[in-house]
């Protein structure tokens, strides 16, 4: 059976010809994109009953779990969500990005497995460790800030899984330099160089991720003497913030192609598309710097620099693409003659029933208004003090990797069963909702805690919070807040219980899919203006409604700081 | 038709974009002017900015200056009342040595944040007011000093909120500002 899935019609040269997006798949690059993907939504289970324990207990009317037990479901929800789910999803989106949209076998394939097999057993090593952590050790959480220490067995777990994820990235390499050598004179299509891109922050930020475990290591089975507080913090936020960088440029590549296979999106500017991933690759890593806002050591000249000249670079790249997206799926649809000429039209008309669709609409929407603007706020050195370690921290980057990344994700794998498992989804009118389930309940629970954390200065990291021992002091205006998280909380997780139904229910039970080319695809163009000739004017105007929503939000942070007592130079 | 997964053809560099995506582009590079120059420029003009000299120092010379700075404050039972315009504070787990301490309002102080251990976060609360908190890093190994002025009088919450070992959440401390 388990074979069977990672078999497909090849012909006699391994390649095969998808009916729905004509692309030529060749056997060597398809099976690791599934075993990737199915490794990856293993990950998903397993954070994802971590993330109901967690909710539960931040939830303190219920309050689930203790102390130690809250620890080490924290570090477990991270871990497998933001590190192995996400980092199992981003070899196989490179695998689709490269090999397979460029029609090519995936090179040296033997690595794809290798690396593959390292990564799978260095992610168990990580879970056991942080499921046998015992004092004297301490939980890792995700950060693992020393000198707190965490078992050595979790550190080495850290360390073979950058490598497995580095060997595992290296075919994508070699394919895109097999592809440039054959045909230099061809520009990689949109996607391709998208992956392109993410894979090499990626490697920027693997490689930072062992220039911060290798030491902290060796420091923590006593062969160096003494780790250095801040020097760790710098070195672990260029993994730390790296990671969610490749899930951004990853999470982009897969908004460009899911709007393109599902609704009919088009590039509307090749060029300004390409410049806002360039745009990344010199400056997104200059992001790590956020986490450094209300640091000690760092001079206010570095902090500035680096959050502001240097990562506004990458703040324009998202706004270009936070317009080049939407505006893709309009001009295309309006050059197809979708929803008519109206402003909305184009959007009212789109396939919001199919969950490849909604879960990439939400994402996008969802991802500008929840982590984006709360992103820009805490990149303020001045702003972070007010948002720096409360909840308010979680729930910007559940804006971001929640219903930003993992939604997009799900949209993929929505399309990975139909278009390479061949299996049509079961359940279908539980698929179809998923996605607005998830991105409601989950966007609920992340304004939930952005409010729990502005408001009331709520820690996170924190099992009880409404009662503190020896003080009366507590954060128990906040329950309120805290029961609309863990109730959205519980409803988000239903979400995700709905989508590993409906995926692996359709492995196993799906009936071979009979899936045909999506409408818009199918369509031609009506007239023959090119795409960028096509009215904008919807996308413009809700591009100008995000901006009036983080300038809104810009001056109340300003004014909220404004009020407090003063300090600093 | 431009799609994202074939190569697009022809001279595509120069091919013309369209106004509306041009208008969001200099609008975009106008916001993240202001971003910057509103940062830079409350760095200059503004009161509330997390910054100031930064000291390494081994944690033995920090523990013995701290304890010479309780040693000089007069304590009553309220708090510590420091000596002159200078504050220590220092994280261990799980409790903050130099609080509960009673300041004047309007007085500028000199803060010095530093950590006996691991790292320790300080999150300072008005109590009874919504919003009214910040937040910093505190790190083993450096003594981070801050100048601060409470305008207000009133009871100031501080709850640890860094991870630093399971018994994180007790804690606490207070600074009473009269």
């Amino acid at each position: 059976m388990a074979i069977g899935l990672l078999e497909n019609d090849y012909g006699a040269d391994g390649f095969r010809t998808c009916r729905v997006t004509g692309l030529r798949i060749h056997r060597s690059a398809e099976v690791p994109v599934k075993m990737f993907g199915l490794t990856a939504v293993v990950a998903l289970i397993i954070g994802g009953i971590a993330a109901l324990l967690v909710a539960l207990t931040r939830w303190e009317a219920v309050g689930i779990l203790g102390a130690a037990d809250f620890y080490k479901f924290l570090s477990l929800h991270a871990w497998n969500l933001l590190i192995f789910w996400m980092v199992f999803m981003e070899i196989a989106i490179l695998y689709v990005g490269g090999p397979i949209v460029l029609g090519r076998k995936l090179p040296a394939s033997w690595m794809a497995n290798t690396g593959w097999a390292v990564m799978l057993g260095s992610a168990l090593l990580i879970d056991y460790a942080i499921w046998t952590t015992a004092p004297p050790d301490n939980q890792p959480l995700l950060t693992s800030y020393a000198p707190l220490q965490a078992s050595p067995l979790f550190y080495l777990g850290a360390i073979v899984f950058i490598l497995g994820a580095v060997i595992a990235a290296l075919p994508f390499f070699f394919c895109i330099w097999q592809q440039k050598r054959e045909e230099p004179d061809k520009t990689l299509p949109l996607v391709t160089f998208g992956a392109f891109i993410t894979g090499i922050i990626a490697v920027e930020a693997l490689v930072g991720g062992l220039v911060t475990y290798v030491p902290t290591y060796l420091w923590r089975i006593g062969v160096v003497a003494h780790i250095d507080a801040a020097w760790y913090r710098h070195m672990f936020w260029i993994i730390g913030h790296g990671s969610q960088q490749i899930n951004l440029a990853a999470m982009i590549t897969v908004w460009y192609f899911m709007t393109w296979l599902t609704a009919g999106a088009e590039v509307v500017s090749e060029k300004i598309s390409r410049g806002a991933f360039i745009l990344y690759l010199f400056f997104i890593n200059m992001g790590a710097a956020h986490h450094l806002m209300a640091d000690p050591v760092l001079s206010s000249g570095w902090k500035m620099w680096n959050t502001s000249y240097a990562v506004y670079g990458a703040v324009l790249a998202s706004l270009i693409h936070a317009f080049a997206i939407p505006a893709g799926l309009e001009a295309g649809r309006r050059k197809r003659g979708l929803g008519g000429d109206t402003w909305f039209g184009w959007l009212r008309t789109a396939p919001w029933h199919d969950p490849g669709f909604s879960a990439t609409a939400w994402s996008i929407i969802l991802f500008g208004f929840l982590g984006g603007i709360t992103g820009v706020l805490m990149g303020q050195m001045q702003l972070n003090t007010l948002r720096h370690n409360t909840l308010a921290v979680p729930g910007h980057f559940h804006g971001t990797v929640a219903v930003g990344t993992t939604l997009a994700f799900m949209g993929l794998l929505y399309y990975v069963i139909r278009l390479f498992f061949n299996k049509e989804w079961v359940l279908d009118w539980f698929a179809r909702l998923q996605p607005h389930l998830y991105a409601l309940a989950m966007s609920i629970a992340a304004m939930a805690m952005m409010e729990a954390g502005i408001v009331y200065g709520a820690p996170r990291r924190d099992p009880v919070t409404m009662s503190i021992p020896g003080t009366d002091f507590s954060f128990a205006a906040a329950g309120p807040m805290y029961a609309i998280m863990g109730v959205a909380a519980v409803l988000a997780v239903a979400a995700g219980v709905i989508f590993i139904l409906v995926a692996v229910g359709s492995l196993l039970f799906g009936k071979p899919a009979r899936m045909r080319v999506p409408v818009p695809l199918s369509l031609g163009a009506s007239g023959d203006r090119p795409v960028h000739d096509h009215s904008m004017r919807g996308t413009f105007a809700m591009v100008g409604f995000f901006l009036a929503v983080m300038a809104l939000f810009y001056g109340l942070d300003w004014m909220w700081l404004s009020r407090l007592w003063e300090f600093g130079g | 038709m431009s799609s994202p997964v074939r190569s697009p053809e022809g001279v595509w560099w120069n091919r013309s974009v369209n106004p509306h995506e041009r208008r969001w582009l200099s609008i975009s590079l106008l916001t993240c002017l202001i971003l910057f120059s509103w940062m830079v420029g409350w760095r200059m003009l503004g009161a509330q900015n997390p910054m100031g000299p930064t000291y390494r120092i081994e944690p033995e010379a920090w523990q013995a200056k701290v304890e010479a700075y309780i040693e000089a404050a007069e304590s009553s039972d309220r708090g510590i009342v420091p000596p002159g315009d200078d504050v220590y504070i220092s994280g261990r787990q799980w409790l903050w040595t130099g609080l509960p301490v009673v300041l004047e309002v309007g007085k500028e102080y000199t803060f010095h944040f530093g950590s006996f251990d691991v790292q320790h976060g300080f999150g300072l609360h008005r109590r009874d007011e919504l919003i009214e908190q910040f937040n910093l890093q505190v790190l083993p190994g450096y003594e981070w000093t801050m100048p601060m002025t409470f305008k207000h009088p009133g009871v100031y919450d501080v709850q640890c909120n860094e991870f630093c070992g399971v018994g994180h959440r007790v804690m606490h401390g207070q600074i009473i500002v009269e």
